[in-house]
């Protein structure tokens, strides 16, 4: 049975190898020979293990062997092993005389390398909490139940069964120490003091020796556990700027490849410059020459062929011979006259060419310079991030950049002054016919009201409950555009007014519009409409009217249904709860739905996978129905024809839900997946008129779907 | 004749509860009881359902009448509506089909007749009135026990299941909605009606009207039920011409009371069919008891 001793933190011992530790519990104290009868039997066993401690190493480390017991109990206490008491006691003794951190297997475990009992130490702190099988130190919560395990096997035997195991110390075993060299740093008998060894030493009390070694075993913990701390937020810190250096370097790698490519590039395109004015200018002057040889060659030909003539002439008779020579002479003379150019035209020396490359030095010394940052753009203002005296300012940058500082500047803005250069722009014209809205926003869009462009346009809200005395004044700034969507409160009414803003500062508040947040609201979109179809003025009844005249059909397009004789409304682009009615006659042909903006205007509502409808059809007394995508329907039968029907669009469940409003009956439920968002359809296939009703909230049998 | 006074009563109904098991489920409890039934003259069993919500006040019942050869157990164990049940707060109360060990004779010969197939009407034929007494005892003694011996609030009750519609035409007001899963909506022109109603209620056709879906509703007073009805498309029962729904369509049409009747494609008479839209079901009748 090979067990090991005891270690310290941090110090490493060698069991010695013939030296047996067996658990003390294998005896009852009261088994042992009483050597010291006055003492009693825990002063024994705390003797016998520091004898065996101290011969084994014959120096302590500033932790008395025999108050470990104490303090072992003390932990026991902490870590929640108080079920078992003995398992406290003696277990810990034998097992555990260090602070949890030695592993301990009583049958043959190998031991660890203190760095790793250093580990456990700490887990000892964390895990002791969490698992009352204390004794962190011990590794797992399995080991520690091996352990108790053995214990208990152990302690259940009767002590004969290990009389065999007689051990040797018992032999050994003298008196309890009672008082603590401090100078020798280990207990002795009260009694040694007077020997020689310990003559001179500081002595102090066995209990006083305990209490100063727990302090410094709990300063010791405590510094631990900071150190754990501070390692910890090291590691962390440590990552954040391991990855704000990837990032930076990676920046600057960029910008440097970019630098160093660009000067490739101008050297590259001089050199081709370069090369090709000299190819011209080698070839111009050749040429020069070349002509010029080629006009001595000539000159030199004529030259030599007057030559032959005179000599012919010269052999010639006397009257013939004057004849020619007059001619010859004149010919002769005219030819003489003739310049010859005998200056070379083209001089093969070189001139002295000085290249230009000052463009790539400026390169050079520019590619050590960090590119000026882009200028940040200001994020519009948000409502409710303005005070009487202060203002929330939020703006984002290009991440290409790299900054270290931004700098804020502001000049307020008169609302009353007009324009020193320039004058106020003049209000906006809300569009209130095509206002859209729903429980949570509302989607305005309005003329610009000006023919000079504007730079920006402000939406200003107010609840509409004390519209005078109203307290707050949302402000949406910074507006590029004609259209603003606003988040709102549902189930209120708001004032909506409109400004635009130049140089010259803002232009007074527009009409205002009206909007509440109860239901959905919309209008229906003249531009999707079917020519055989009139939309009335308020832009919620559809009439398709008889007509005897045959029509043609129109000619297919984008927005405008073609072959079905439809329309779409404008719903507002917020994923929530839409809900809205229609109005039908029990005799009419028509289809209601919801449709994407693209769905193909050519074909049937239903008869695509872009849109969801529901089809009633009134046919020989009968009344059919279907709940039509992508040309399929279920079987549904239905007793009673609907007067009223009512939508429920829901995004977040992804669900299009059909009702008899007034029997609060449910007919059916699509489920569709609606990736983009999608708007209210409605087709007549037969004369008649569909009239809808929104901006109505939810009945209350609708909220269980 | 002993006249036992009103307390009396409620006693005997509260003692006579005893309960077989009980399980935690979907935060409620499933639990089966066992009592002597006066109706039927025999002991019954039945399943209850207690919600969460029934913890701390009164919550509505919804009652489930099995078809043919079920017993308790069979809609407690597959239907899978424990969780609808729960987070919408009903009790959820499933009888037995028939009356059970009653030693009638015949009663065992044919699934579609006797035990297990009390099709929910007094029978007026011997040897079956002495027993076999479904009608009343789903819409009487049942009802009364319950309240008697649970939270349930009386006045929010719903009904579904094979035989609910009987018992809803028959009562108008009773119930406030309906809704079935495949049922026999014209038993007078099928052949399971046939044979049950000449058993239990004789070879007067004129007596088989009153428990004829169908029939009831022309004559149902007002229009206020709001009827939900799945119906398996497979379903060889309606194949069989048993269960004859479209009849029960043409008469509600007329009658104007609001029936949604959806066909099923691909599903059958059996439970995978009827856990499918369970929960639409509760849903249903969710609208009306909470509303």
């Amino acid at each position: 049975m090979e067990e090991e001793s005891g270690e310290e933190l941090g110090l490493d011992r060698s069991t010695p190898k013939d030296f047996h530790f067996y658990h003390m519990d294998l005896y009852d104290s009261e088994d042992r020979p009483q050597l010291f009868p006055e003492e009693n039997p825990r002063m024994r066993k705390e003797v016998v293990q520091a004898e065996t401690a101290n011969e084994s190493t014959g120096a302590g480390d500033g932790k008395a062997q025999s108050d470990l017991r104490e303090e072992v109990e003390e932990l026991v206490h902490l870590y929640g092993l108080e079920d078992d008491h003995e398992l406290g006691d003696e277990f810990v003794d034998e097992n555990m005389p260090k602070m949890g951190v030695s592993e301990y297997p009583p049958y043959g475990m190998k031991r660890r390398d203190p760095a790793r009992e250093q580990r456990d130490w700490r887990l000892s702190g964390e895990a002791a909490e969490a698992e009352d099988l204390g004794f962190g130190g011990w590794g797992s919560a399995g080991q520690c139940q091996d352990l108790r395990e053995v214990y208990r096997y152990t302690h259940g035997r009767a002590s004969e069964e290990y009389e065999c195991y007689v051990i040797p110390e018992e032999e050994d075993e003298e008196e309890a120490a009672d008082v603590f060299c401090v100078t020798c740093k280990t207990p002795i008998r009260a009694f040694q003091k007077v020997f020689d060894e310990h003559k001179e030493h500081e002595v102090i009390p066995l209990s006083e020796a305990l209490e100063s070694a727990k302090d410094e075993i709990h300063k010791n913990m405590y510094k631990l556990e900071k150190q754990i701390i501070d390692m910890e937020n090291f590691a962390n810190h440590l990552e954040e700027v391991f990855i704000t250096v990837e990032e930076n370097f990676g920046k600057q790698e960029q910008n440097f490849e970019s630098h160093y490519n660009e000067i490739l590039e101008t050297l590259a395109q001089k050199y081709e410059e370069k090369i090709q004015a000299l190819g011209e200018k080698k070839k111009e002057r050749l040429e020069a020459l070349y002509g010029q040889l080629v006009s001595c060659g000539e000159n030199l030909d004529t030259c030599k062929e007057l030559m032959e003539t005179i000599e012919e002439m010269c052999h010639e008779e006397k009257v013939d011979f004057i004849k020619d020579a007059v001619a010859m002479a004149d010919r002769l003379g005219k030819f003489l006259k003739t310049k010859t150019d005998v200056e070379i035209s083209a001089q093969p020396d070189f001139e002295d060419q000085t290249l230009d490359f000052s463009d790539v030095e400026q390169l050079m010394d520019s590619i050590n310079t960090i590119p000026a940052p882009s200028a940040p753009v200001i994020n519009p203002q948000a409502p409710n991030s303005a005070t009487g005296s202060s203002v929330r300012v939020c703006w984002s940058l290009y991440s290409d950049d790299t900054v270290e500082s931004y700098q804020l500047s502001y000049r307020p803005v008169q609302d009353s002054s007009p324009g020193k250069d320039q004058a106020a722009p003049s209000p906006p014209i809300i569009k209130t016919k095509e206002i859209r809205s729903c429980e949570e926003a509302v989607l305005i869009c309005w003329e610009s009201g000006n023919l000079n462009p504007v730079d920006s346009y402000t939406v200003e809200l107010t609840q509409a409950e004390s519209p005078e005395a109203s307290g707050v004044t949302e402000s949406v700034v910074g507006i590029p555009t004609c259209e603003s969507l606003v988040q709102l409160q549902p189930g209120q009414s708001y004032i909506i007014y409109v400004r635009a803003l130049n140089m010259g500062g803002p232009s007074v508040r527009s009409e205002p519009a009206t909007v509440h947040t109860i239901g959905s609201y919309f209008r229906l979109n003249k531009d999707t409409c079917h020519p055989w179809l009139a939309i009335s003025q308020d832009g919620l009844t559809i009439i398709r009217s008889e007509r005897s005249t045959p029509r043609r059909e129109p000619p297919p397009s984008d927005t405008r249904f073609t072959r079905c004789v439809a329309v779409m409304g404008n719903l507002i682009p917020v994923r929530g709860h839409h809900y809205w009615e229609v109005e039908v006659n029990e005799h009419l042909d028509y289809t209601v739905g919801v449709a994407f903006e693209d769905v193909p205007k050519q074909e049937d509502l239903g008869a695509n996978c872009l849109s969801w409808c529901m089809r009633h059809t009134f046919a020989s007394s009968r009344h059919k129905y279907e709940f039509l995508h992508n040309r399929t329907t279920p079987d549904i039968r239905i007793t009673v024809p609907p007067k009223k029907i009512g939508i429920l669009l829901d995004y977040e469940n992804s669900k299009l839900s059909f009702f008899n409003v007034d029997l609060s009956q449910h007919l059916y439920t699509f489920s569709c997946q609606l990736h983009k968002f999608v708007h209210p359809c409605f087709s007549l296939e037969k004369p008649g008129c569909l009239k809808i009703h929104n901006g109505i909230s939810m009945p209350k049998h609708v909220t269980f779907y | 004749m002993i006249t036992v006074s009103q307390d009396q009563q409620l006693d005997r109904r509260r003692m006579a509860l005893k309960q077989i098991s009980s399980n935690k489920c979907f935060g409620g409890l499933q639990k089966v009881f066992e009592h002597v039934s006066v109706e039927l003259n025999c002991k019954m069993k039945f399943a209850v359902y207690l919600p969460p919500k029934a913890e701390t006040g009164k919550c509505p019942a919804l009652y489930w009448l099995s078809g043919l050869i079920c017993t308790e157990q069979n809609f407690v164990s597959k239907s899978g509506y424990h969780q609808a049940a729960s987070e919408h707060g009903f009790f959820v109360i499933a009888p037995d089909a028939s009356p059970r060990g009653c030693n009638v004779k015949g009663e065992d010969e044919s699934w579609d007749f006797g035990a297990g197939a009390g099709f929910y009407v007094d029978a007026t034929e011997d040897p079956w009135k002495t027993n076999y007494r479904m009608y009343s005892y789903v819409t009487e003694e049942l009802p009364q026990l319950i309240n008697a011996n649970f939270p349930v609030d009386p006045q929010r009750t719903s009904i579904f299941g094979h035989g609910a519609l009987i018992c809803a035409l028959k009562n108008p007001g009773k119930y406030k909605s309906v809704s079935a899963f495949a049922p026999i909506c014209n038993p007078v022109f099928c052949s399971w009606g046939k044979k049950a109603f000449s058993g239990y209620l004789g070879k007067d056709q004129s007596k088989w009207k009153a428990y004829n879906a169908t029939h009831l509703v022309k004559s149902y007073p007002d229009s206020q039920l709001d009827i939900l009805i799945d119906q398996g498309k497979d379903d060889r029962f309606l194949l069989d011409e048993q269960l004859l729904p479209d009849n029960f369509i043409a008469a509600c049409t007329e009658r104007k009371i609001p029936v949604a009747f959806r066909l099923q494609e691909g599903c059958d008479h059996s439970y995978y069919f009827i856990s499918t839209f369970i929960t639409d079901h509760i849903r249903h009748h969710a609208k009306y008891l909470n509303a």
